[in-house]
């Protein structure tokens, strides 16, 4: 799974955010916004999906 | 009075992009809610446990589509080495593994990613193992007596 999800991150547009479905190993919807995204997922009849928010730019997380 | 440990979670890391490659990062599924019956919850996000942060940040969006009128928030600045940031706290419900935790949390529309869990809500409730060896992190949940 982990690999798989990671691929699809990688395939995703980025500063997005992205639903997976439950199990992690398809895209499922991809929004500019929160909103968006939850509401393409649901039309997409996954009404509980793990959201992913892509960043500008894959870099390792320091805050 | 000694804390009582219960559940125990064990959590492969996540793989994710990162310029040439990729890094490991220990993130699970969140969910959080307004406090309160019958609030609305969102949707589940890609939380990163990180022990740097001084309690948990979750994207601006998130909290705007429950309801919260994130720029009336109690401000709060926060330090990384990125330099200083807003922050809007508001009382939430987190969800983790299962378990929901009542907690201050920040909320920001400079976050990057969707959240993060940090010291304050989580760290505090969990005792957490970060084992690179394995590539897993394990969670255990305590309740303060």
């Amino acid at each position: 799974m982990n690999e798989r999800r990671f691929e699809l991150l990688k395939s995703a547009p980025l500063d997005s955010w992205v639903a997976l479905s439950q199990d992690e190993t398809r895209i499922v919807a991809v929004g500019r916004s929160y909103s968006e995204v939850v509401t393409l997922s649901e039309d997409a009849g996954v009404a509980d999906p793990v959201l992913v928010k892509t960043p500008k730019e894959w870099l390792p997380i320091s805050l | 009075m000694a804390p009582n440990f219960a559940v125990n979670h064990r959590l492969p890391y996540k793989k994710y992009p990162a310029p040439g490659g990729f890094y490991y990062a220990a993130s699970i599924p969140a969910f959080i809610a307004v406090p309160g019956k019958n609030s609305p919850r969102s949707k589940r996000f890609d939380a990163i446990i990180d022990s740097g942060a001084a309690s948990c940040l979750f994207h601006a969006a998130i909290g705007r589509a429950l309801g919260l009128d994130i720029e009336n928030g109690d401000l709060e600045y926060t330090q990384g080495v990125a330099g200083q940031s807003k922050v809007y706290l508001f009382d939430i419900a987190l969800n983790v593994v299962g378990e929901t935790i009542l907690t201050r949390a920040g909320f920001s529309d400079e976050l990057p990613i969707a959240g993060l869990l940090g010291m304050r809500g989580f760290f505090e409730n969990f005792r957490i193992t970060f084992d690179p060896a394995s590539l897993h992190v394990e969670l255990e949940r305590f309740h303060h007596a």
